[in-house]
């Protein structure tokens, strides 16, 4: 057969490729999804329940690159990339058939692309992608990248969503997450046989539903926490709860002191650098 | 509502995306004609053939359809509507008119070459139902005696798969299936365009109306012995796992055939499949 010998990898591979694509979705992207989305909700119950969380994730310490790559980057990557595959291969068709599926799978793929951008931008925004100091410095923060401070979580975090367009780039960009896994986990349930029967793919529907509104809801809380701490009196108050149990953790023993991780006297609150917080953090024991 | 008057209309509006021949650029052209009660759009066309000349007056050759039973059984006559792909027999010029009292829209199938006018080349159809092995194979030397029992219950479940008519609207309306027009090659033989094309068909999506068909015969009691045949194939490139879950076949389907019910279990049947493959081998 001469058509089999000239297929592409990609079209040998395909049912695998397809189910990889569809089970990625759920694990490890969409559980680490609604494990970030709890995570960082917690700043509802205050900058240093955050921050407890925060330090909680930064003690896996040498292991934490590796985590996020096997579990998180690696897997995302291939799901917006095979995704983007999948896109360019449909011909969407609402006009004609406009059926509420139909349009959920036009906004499958618009919100898929969504996400994808916006969560290569929210890891520069955050993080400034790659943690070299030339990168960092001479790049990443002359961009708007790299706002976020493991060690003082709930302010920088704050602090970076204080622009007006930034916050609505979270609200847009997260909203498409939570569509995408909620209405991904339908979808997949179909594509593996969990749901075949049109009621049990109607009761399904109800259930992703309500999963996705209540992470909306998790998501839009955990948001409007973190804005909340990054103006006036709530973050000073959250500086201040955080280079606490900075010190503290330090000086207990507990976390190497990395001032990498810390905001740099230059990027907070004025009077920062006088802190007594400062000279113990330099001098642990 | 109200502007619906109890008076019928003299004309019906007629407007035909016409083409000559395979690869040539298509026209619309627009056509008059004179009402009559309970006409559907199959007496449209014929009137239109009858005396093809259009609204402007101008003498055409007659527009050519494919039509058959002319009772919505054999899926011949199958063409966009309105913008919906249906059976053009099935299709009522009055309720047509209460869609849209300006017009009525023509289109051949967007899926398929067209051969000419409203005619399409729907073989890609029928090949992926060969792909999938949609049949029970009972050519024997020997007389192999009865079959075995089948339940009730299990008819019942198998009889609504068992009505598809291969019209291919499910194929029309699906986002996923893509239009394949391969032109044959000065150096091809008619045997080796054929072969080119199977193969081509073979590795894009079979559609949701082959998958309905494998289930169909997978359910069967003699079908089953060949169930694993019918799942490799809907595993192969093309398989079942490029449906985007729109939903449209279901919506469509003239017949109201369980499309998007036979794909889920495709893909329970795939998922099994491929479980056991990995660790039977």
């Amino acid at each position: 057969m001469a058509g089999e010998t000239n297929d592409s990898w990609l079209v040998r591979h395909e049912f695998l490729l397809r189910r990889l694509h569809s089970l990625s979705g759920l694990i490890p992207v969409g559980a680490f999804m609604i494990v970030h989305l709890l995570t960082n909700s917690s700043v509802q119950n205050g900058p240093g329940a955050f921050q407890k969380n925060v330090y909680l994730i930064h003690s896996l310490d040498a292991l934490l690159p590796l985590v996020e790559w096997v579990f998180i980057f690696i897997p995302i990557f291939f799901h917006g990339i095979f995704g983007i595959v999948i896109i360019a291969g449909g011909l969407p068709n609402t006009s004609s058939y406009p059926n509420a599926s139909n349009i959920r799978y036009v906004l499958q793929r618009v919100t898929g692309v969504l996400a994808f951008l916006f969560i290569v931008w929210h890891v520069f925004h955050m993080h400034g992608w790659i943690h070299a100091d030339w990168w960092i410095d001479g790049v990443a923060k002359n961009l708007g990248g790299a706002q976020f401070k493991p060690y003082n979580a709930a302010s920088t975090a704050g602090l970076a969503l204080q622009s007006f367009v930034v916050i609505v780039a979270y609200v847009v960009g997260v909203l498409a997450c939570v569509f995408h896994l909620a209405n991904g986990i339908w979808t997949m349930g179909i594509t593996w046989g969990a749901w075949t029967s049109p009621a049990a793919q109607r009761r399904a529907n109800a259930v992703c539903t309500v999963f996705g509104v209540g992470l909306a809801v998790i998501g839009l809380a955990a948001l409007q926490g973190m804005w909340a701490q990054g103006r006036g009196e709530a973050l000073e108050e959250a500086i201040r709860i955080e280079d606490q149990q900075y010190n503290a953790a330090v000086q207990a023993g507990i976390l190497k002191p990395n001032e990498e991780k810390r905001a740099q006297p230059s990027e907070a609150e004025p009077g920062r650098e006088a802190s007594v917080d400062q000279a113990s953090a330099r001098s642990p024991r | 509502m109200i502007s619906r008057s109890k008076t019928s209309p003299e004309h019906v509006e007629v407007r035909v995306l016409r083409q000559a021949a395979p690869q040539q650029r298509s026209y619309w052209e627009r056509f008059r004609v004179a009402y009559e009660p309970d006409m559907n759009v199959i007496s449209v066309l014929q009137r239109i053939a009858a005396r093809p000349r259009t609204a402007d007056g101008q003498d055409v050759t007659p527009v050519a359809w494919d039509c058959n039973c002319l009772e919505e059984v054999c899926g011949a006559c199958t063409m966009v509507v309105n913008g919906r792909v249906r059976q053009s027999c099935s299709a009522l010029v009055d309720r047509l008119l209460e869609e849209n009292p300006a017009e009525i829209e023509l289109r051949p199938m967007t899926k398929f070459p067209v051969l000419r006018d409203l005619m399409v080349d729907r073989s890609r159809l029928f090949r992926a139902l060969e792909k999938v092995k949609a049949w029970v194979p009972v050519d024997s030397y020997h007389d192999m005696g009865a079959g075995p029992r089948q339940s009730p219950e299990a008819q019942q479940e198998s009889y609504p798969y068992s009505q598809c008519m291969s019209c291919g609207c499910c194929l029309d309306a699906c986002p996923q299936y893509r239009k394949i027009e391969l032109i044959q090659r000065d150096d091809e033989t008619d045997e080796q365009f054929a072969a080119r094309q199977a193969a081509t068909y073979d590795r894009n999506f079979v559609g949701p109306h082959a998958i309905a068909q494998a289930i169909l015969f997978n359910q069967n009691p003699t079908g089953q012995m060949n169930a694993d045949e019918r799942v490799e194939a809907l595993t192969a490139p093309g398989g079942v796992q490029v449906c985007g879950n729109a939903q449209n076949c279901v919506s469509v389907c003239p017949k109201e055939i369980p499309l998007t019910t036979a794909i889920a279990q495709a893909g329970r049947a795939a998922t099994v499949h491929s479980i056991k493959r990995w660790f039977d081998r």
